[in-house]
């Protein structure tokens, strides 16, 4: 059987499995989903290959399946990522109710996202698209409806996304007569320059709704704190990178095959409004005090670096953005499990209350560690790579002022990354937390093994350059040069990771060693109560904590930057549309003699115009 | 291992050492000349080597978990790590510390050097000390201030030389038989006025300010792991001024050279600290994002389009 | 080599010898004595030219100065602050008050002799000593640490039972942590 086909299957029974086997045991569902992933990665990585294609018709379609360079990257992404999420999901999703529900959704979406990536056609593309909105949307309202109606707005811009593609695959029909992704790639160099300014603007728009850029991410940052954890790590790591996925084939594919003035005006804006995106999602994240929010609005500034890597569009740029797209599904996945782990254990995520959670939570602190130095771009991980790669290409490809944007951003993660360990894993010990425990081994295990994959990728960033390459050739970017441990820009200089690591975790280690041996015996651990307060001793219920407005300095330096959110605009734009259709409601005025008129007018209009509207 | 391997271990060993020293003397001087300043004796240059030998030898060391355990050696892995990657010495010179100056480049420095600061950080936060937190978010956010003109300098330089790398600016520099202080001296303000941010002293002392902070993220650290953080700091002071000579004064061909445009550096933060009160973290944020970004914006400028 | 009260193992002549010259001083401004305390660091006097150096915290301290009378309440403080400081450690008594209670001799709420109450290493007398009698006191507690007789914080050890006992029978509501160095 053609494997391609089978992934769909095995998910899309796994699906219908996990629903009914809820009735056996709400545990078997999660069991029985992740079995179903499980496989389905199995055969991805050991069965499918680039020759087989799908070919399935429906009536006056052919939707066709296949693989290729380009969505094994995202593939294998998805598959790894999704195993691990639902692995972490059996435990965390444990006791909750409706599970039949959740699991199906869980599945339905990873089988989505693989439709979506083996898609060769932009009707299956459509199709697998909107099944990965619904099922998503069917997750976002696990939790019912909220007060902030994030569901309906998550549904709003996703419609306003699948509308614009809808619309693009009609143009596109309309003008090559086929649904092809390869046809529309070739042949759209020969349009005009307004339908490609117009078929590039609904793709984007398609897309930037998925990736959350800026004037479309408003559904973001809630919905991805409101639903469950464990499919946030798939929702915020995956199915935001199938927008990267779409914005990798228009900015790169496509047009790169168009010469047109408008099409390098959409890159250029592209890549500004993503570093706007960047900077000011990481402004709201650092005065977050939800550890969810904070990671949400994080999210949305790291998917600005990978949609500005992609818009700038030079070999070290696209490097980049693919490489930060996996890092990020890698690191951000497993942040989301831990912040699902603390909330399984404690019950909350406010990092005003959290705290001290470190000798509670070894390993669940450690796999926080680690992904928060790659999230922050700390050398020797591998989200370091990406930010490097990143940088250079700004430099090189002269967008000095860019790199200005992006560097604010990426310094002011550090303060949003320290804010997330801090509140949850360090400070004072609360009595309120004394009795929790680490979590399960199943929930422990895909969070290390999603740090280890961090730590793997940074000393040998050639491990996924080799595939990128192949990838972005794929793509048209020509031949791709990479080493496996040596990063070069355009300019001939370089960064090797291996020695940078060597060097890190040779003195580290060094030094561990001397803190530990010195004085061994006479090194004593004291708890937090035990520390300089002027002599005073705080008893049991003596609040220390910093957490509270814990940037508020910063906060006061960017007021002015935060005056106004964008949900402001759009509900200024519903309001004035609110007015303006209050308006157009009183033409309906009821009276005969009012409607009399206005059919008079209409001819007169006719009478009058109908030399300009019929010759 | 072959001879080569046992000379550049040495080497490294020499380069700390030399960074060492340098780091902590300039320490003692410092405190020397605010004395001179207050018309004071002041303590002897050498005093800041007793201070850290004395704390290395004090005999017993508390801890709040081993996350305030590892955080020193975060901060001194972070400012050895850095110091490898900087070219010490440029041309002929640079034969003992040579380390690893052509494996990295300056965007990778960049990030290195946060590498230790976030290692303190969380070292602080673990003690569950109010004041350390306090003094981390001040920190923490005055260096979003700074590093904005700090990268507008850096990325001027690299438009200008077309390298991103160390070594690449000094060649430059040695090529064209000039300074980039002088080339681009917009870019150099612009990153002077960084640096003073970078140092911690006055006017920007708001993380560690003794008195209202009672010295923020290093309150609950004695014994050993103040020690561990002194040495840190004075390494990590050697490493940003010897950045700053490679970059801006065409590196330093002899040890000397070398001591002497650190120093002259170096006394920019200093005497500049030492007649000013201290800001606010916002007020410094403000002030970061204010002059010294414009001219960063101007330097850019300037290279673009003039040079 | 004899380890006896008289002769120091070389290592310890080195260690003693940077202690000597580098003392980080926790300044507990306790009484009227504390207004002592910026003239004896700042231009005037100049302590810092011994090494000797105001800190902000007891971990990072070496001398615990106790700059006048303790009231019950405040001793409980100063205890503390004792106790959380890092070995080796000193204590230097300032003003008559920590002697034997100087003006407050008779007040019922004030500690005659702080001796009993965690181990003085040096005594300042007078009321109030001027910054020259504290830089000598300073001095004297450097040639005491370069003998290596400077062992305060050891004779609080051993004897933790006698000076807790003393403690607890001035400061009624004792909540203190164990000190089980």
């Amino acid at each position: 059987m053609n494997s391609l086909l089978l992934i769909i299957l095995i998910l899309l029974g796994g699906a219908i499995l996990a629903y009914l086997s809820k009735r056996i045991s709400p545990m078997l569902s999660s069991i029985v989903s992740f079995l179903a992933i499980t496989s389905a990665a199995l055969v991805f990585f050991f069965l499918a290959n680039d020759q087989e294609i799908v070919k399935i018709s429906l009536g006056d379609f052919v939707l066709e399946w296949g693989l290729n360079a380009y969505s094994w990257i995202f593939g294998a992404m998805v598959m790894v990522m999704a195993t691990l999420a639902s692995l972490f999901s059996i435990f965390y999703m444990k006791g909750k109710d409706r599970l039949g529900y959740f699991n199906l959704n869980f599945d339905l979406s990873v089988m989505a996202m693989m439709g979506i990536l083996f898609s060769l056609d932009w009707v299956s593309f459509f199709i697998f698209w909107e099944i990965m909105t619904w099922s998503s949307f069917l997750i976002i309202v696990y939790n019912g409806i909220s007060e902030g109606k994030i569901g309906i707005k998550y549904m709003i811009f996703s419609a306003i996304g699948g509308y614009a593609m809808l619309l693009a695959l009609v143009v596109t029909r309309s003008q090559i007569h086929s649904f092809l992704i390869t046809d529309l790639i070739h042949s759209f160099a020969g349009f005009s320059g307004n339908m490609q300014a117009l078929l590039g603007l609904l793709f984007l728009t398609a897309f930037g709704v998925k990736s959350a850029v800026m004037p479309l991410h408003v559904w973001a940052p809630r919905a991805y704190a409101d639903s469950p954890m464990s499919y946030t790590a798939i929702f915020s790591g995956l199915l935001s990178k199938m927008g990267i996925f779409g914005f990798g084939i228009m900015l790169i594919a496509v047009f790169s095959h168009s010469v047109d003035g408008t099409i390098f005006v959409y890159r250029e804006v592209l890549a500004w409004l993503a570093a706007i995106t960047s900077v000011i999602a990481t402004f709201y994240a650092v005065i977050q005090t939800d550890a969810k929010r904070l990671l949400a609005y994080s999210s949305i500034a790291q998917l600005g670096y990978i949609v500005m890597g992609l818009a700038i569009g030079t070999k070290l740029a696209v490097m980049a953005a693919l490489f930060l797209a996996i890092m990020h599904a890698i690191y951000k996945g497993t942040l989301f499990m831990v912040v699902g782990a603390v909330e399984r254990q404690t019950g909350i995520t406010d990092m005003t209350r959290l705290g001290a959670l470190i000798r509670k939570m070894p390993w669940t602190f450690f796999a926080a560690l680690l992904s928060i130095i790659a999230l922050a771009g700390i050398p020797p991980l591998g989200g370091f790579v990406g930010k490097w790669m990143l940088y250079e290409s700004l430099i090189t490809s002269d967008h000095y002022f860019l790199i200005i944007l992006a560097f604010l951003s990426s310094t002011a993660a550090f303060l949003y990354s320290f804010r997330f360990l801090f509140g949850i894993f360090l400070g004072q010990e609360e009595k309120e937390f004394e009795n929790v425990k680490e979590v399960p081994f199943t929930m422990v295990l895909p969070m290390l093994i999603g740090s280890l994959l961090l730590v793997v990728f940074g000393t040998f960033p050639g491990l996924l350059f080799k595939p990128l390459a192949s990838a972005m050739s794929f793509l048209g970017m020509g031949d791709v040069s990479w080493n496996m441990s040596m990063l070069s820009n355009g300019w001939g200089d370089h960064v090797d990771t291996l020695d940078v690591i060597n060097s890190v975790v040779i003195i580290f280690v060094l030094v561990a060693i001397f803190l530990g041996l010195k004085n061994r015996k006479r090194t004593r651990y004291v708890s937090t109560k035990d520390i300089h307060t002027s002599g005073e001793i705080p008893t049991e219920n003596e609040n220390l904590t910093y957490a509270v407005d814990f940037y508020k300095p910063f906060e006061r330096a960017i007021a002015p930057v935060m005056k106004r959110k964008m949900d402001f605009y759009y509900n200024k734009f519903g309001e004035g549309l609110e007015t303006f259709f209050d308006f157009l409601r009183r033409v309906y005025t009821g009276n005969g003699q009012t409607y009399a008129f206005y059919v008079i007018v209409f001819l007169v209009i006719l009478i009058v115009f109908s030399q300009q509207i019929f010759f | 291992m072959d001879t080569n391997s046992w000379i550049s271990i040495l080497g490294f060993i020499a380069t700390v050492v030399l960074a060492f020293t340098v780091g902590v003397s300039y320490g003692g001087i410092v405190r020397k000349i605010t004395a001179r300043i207050q018309n004071r004796v002041g303590p002897p240059v050498y005093q800041n080597f007793f201070d850290i030998f004395k704390l290395y030898s004090k005999s017993t060391a508390v801890n709040h978990g081993w996350m305030q355990h590892l955080g020193p050696a975060f901060a001194i892995t972070a400012s050895v790590t850095s110091l490898m990657f900087i070219p010490v010495l440029n041309g002929q010179g640079e034969f003992w510390f040579a380390n690893l100056n052509f494996k990295g480049d300056l965007i990778f420095l960049l990030y290195m050097m946060v590498f230790g600061s976030l290692g303190m950080a969380l070292g602080a936060g673990q003690t569950g000390n109010p004041n350390s937190a306090i003094g981390v978010s001040r920190g923490l956010s005055q260096m979003v201030g700074y590093e904005i003109p700090w990268v507008l300098a850096l990325v001027a330089l690299m438009l200008q030389t077309k390298s991103t790398s160390i070594t690449g600016i000094m060649d430059y520099q040695i090529a064209h038989g000039t300074w980039m202080m002088f080339e681009s001296p917009l870019a150099f303000i612009a990153a002077l006025m960084a640096m003073l941010g970078m140092f911690h002293y006055a006017p920007f002392d708001v993380t560690f300010a003794p008195a209202e902070l009672s010295s923020g993220p290093a309150s609950e650290f004695g014994g050993k792991y103040l020690a561990m953080m002194m040495t840190s700091g004075s390494i990590f002071a050697f490493v940003k001024l010897a950045l700053f000579v490679d970059i801006f004064m065409g590196g330093a061909s002899n040890l000397i050279m070398l001591v002497v445009k650190t120093f002259l550096l170096y006394m920019v933060p200093v005497l500049y600290g030492i007649v000013s009160p201290r800001y606010r973290t916002e007020q410094s944020i403000r002030y970061f994002w204010g002059w010294p970004t414009l001219i960063g914006v101007l330097g850019v400028l300037y290279v673009v389009f003039v040079r | 080599m004899p380890n006896d009260k008289n002769s120091q193992k070389i290592v310890d002549i080195i260690k003693n010898a940077a202690r000597k010259h580098s003392l980080f001083v926790l300044a507990y401004g306790t009484g009227c004595g504390a207004i002592e305390i910026p003239p004896t660091m700042t231009s005037r006097y100049d302590a810092e030219r011994f090494g000797i150096r105001g800190m902000a915290t007891p971990r990072q301290a070496d001398v615990l100065l106790v700059t006048g009378y303790l009231a019950t309440k405040t001793l409980k403080r100063v205890i503390r602050a004792y106790e959380q400081m890092q070995d080796p450690k000193y204590v230097i008594g300032f003003g008559s008050c920590t002697i034997n209670g100087g003006m407050y001799w008779d007040s019922y709420n004030t500690i005659k002799l702080l001796d009993k109450y965690i181990p003085v290493d040096v005594y300042i007398n007078g009321c109030m000593p001027r910054p020259e009698a504290v830089i000598t006191g300073f001095i004297e507690l450097q040639k005491l640490i370069a003998e290596g007789k400077a062992d305060g914080a050891t004779k609080y050890k051993e004897n933790l039972d006698w000076y807790r006992a003393n403690q607890k029978k001035v400061i009624k509501n004792w909540n203190m942590p164990d000190y089980n160095w």
